[in-house]
């Protein structure tokens, strides 16, 4: 794995070639974004993505997984042009968890990150989280509410519900991350699709979902802590989301019991 | 976001540093209307803006029909490589005067 930007590689010149010729080897990265009616905020985290990873000489493809966008959020998309962006188009919308499962299940990547549309975890935190899977990690998180996350812009309603939906999560359902809903999150190629492949939760929650599955396959997850920005025309509604989490927490025990997750620890060997 | 003027040539320099997003324009746009009816060319610096979304491009955009309508123009110069390809993707870099540098 390189974790580092390579200086020598001319950035326009890098760029150029990644925009416009299909890669001739498989990637070692793939970026996913989930898009829902984000016509007018997702090309300029495309541009930024794009920009990033290209300084860095390593194949990457980016895949914008879409969630039954009723904007033109897809046609946007195709319209760029880029010879290594897919775009998924989904008939109708499911969930944050739904695209992001459909983006992370096509990603062919050795290393695949998921990241939200709005660039509100700017990609050059992408290296530090690729540092903790160099260093042996399974998963690497971005967390907002770790000692060294620069936080720019949360509300206080949205800190007091992720403060109070944080202590629910480690004292009740016995996760120790300090952040497990940063939309900015890393995995090894097996790993995404050992959880992936039993990720039930098409909603908001699916990523406690994934954090729980991870804990129950003795994978090892780095929680890194991360710039992250409240991006303008947030759509996520917290007092929705609060009730919308227990409920999911409740589910997932019961998964579990009925053993829905059964195959897990096997797929992750296999 | 950070922004610096520099008024001692006769083409205004505003120089940009940090995201540019609809937290910044407000600040963005008292700065730039300050020279908006001036017949001259006002000197955008991009070169240490590491991310622009939509609201900051619009605003960018007013700024610059502004000047035109007033006889100048809003240069944008030196934009980082994150910029020039929001730009491209966007095709706003055919609508700006874009300068390699300041």
């Amino acid at each position: 794995m390189n974790s580092s930007l390579d200086p020598n590689i001319d950035k326009s010149i890098a760029y150029r070639s990644w925009a416009d010729h299909k890669i001739d080897q498989p990637p070692e990265w793939s970026v996913v974004i989930p898009a829902y009616n984000e016509s007018e905020r997702v090309v300029p985290t495309v541009g930024a993505i794009a920009a990033h990873l290209c300084r860095s000489g390593t194949p990457w493809e980016l895949i914008v997984a879409d969630d039954g966008s009723t904007d033109d959020t897809v046609e946007v998309l195709n319209g760029l042009g880029l010879a290594n962006m897919r775009v998924l188009v989904a008939e109708q919308n499911r969930g944050k968890g739904s695209a992001v499962r459909r983006g992370m299940q096509a990603a062919s990547g050795n290393i695949v990150l998921f990241a939200d549309a709005d660039q509100s975890t700017p990609i050059e935190q992408f290296e530090t989280l690729l540092k903790a899977l160099d260093n042996g990690a399974d998963v690497a998180i971005g967390s907002r509410s770790m000692e060294g996350a620069q936080v720019a812009n949360k509300s206080a309603t949205r800190k007091l519900f992720s403060h109070g939906l944080n202590i629910l999560v480690r004292f009740g359902f016995g996760i120790p991350y300090q952040d497990t809903q940063c939309g900015f999150k890393m995995f090894t190629a097996p790993a995404a699709r050992a959880l992936f492949a039993h990720q039930l939760i098409d909603q908001f929650s699916f990523d406690l979902e994934i954090l729980y599955l991870a804990r129950k396959a003795n994978m090892t997850v780095a929680e890194i802590p991360v710039e992250w920005i409240d991006a303008p025309g947030s759509t996520v509604d917290p007092a929705k989301v609060a009730v919308e989490f227990l409920k999911d927490m409740a589910v997932i025990r019961w998964n579990d019991i009925r053993g829905r997750y059964r195959g897990l620890t096997h797929d992750l060997s296999a | 976001m950070e922004i610096a003027i520099e008024t001692d040539s006769p083409s205004p320099l505003v120089t940009l540093t940090g995201r540019f997003d609809s937290f910044e324009t407000a600040q963005f746009r008292e700065k730039m209307d300050q020279f908006a009816d001036q017949s001259h060319e006002i000197r955008v610096h991009l070169g240490a803006v590491n991310f622009i979304d939509s609201s900051g491009l619009a605003e960018l955009v007013r700024s610059m029909k502004r000047s035109r309508e007033a006889g100048g123009d809003v240069v944008l110069c030196a934009p980082s490589q994150t910029v020039r390809v929001i730009l491209e993707l966007t095709r706003l870099d055919m609508a700006f005067t874009i300068r390699p540098d300041a």
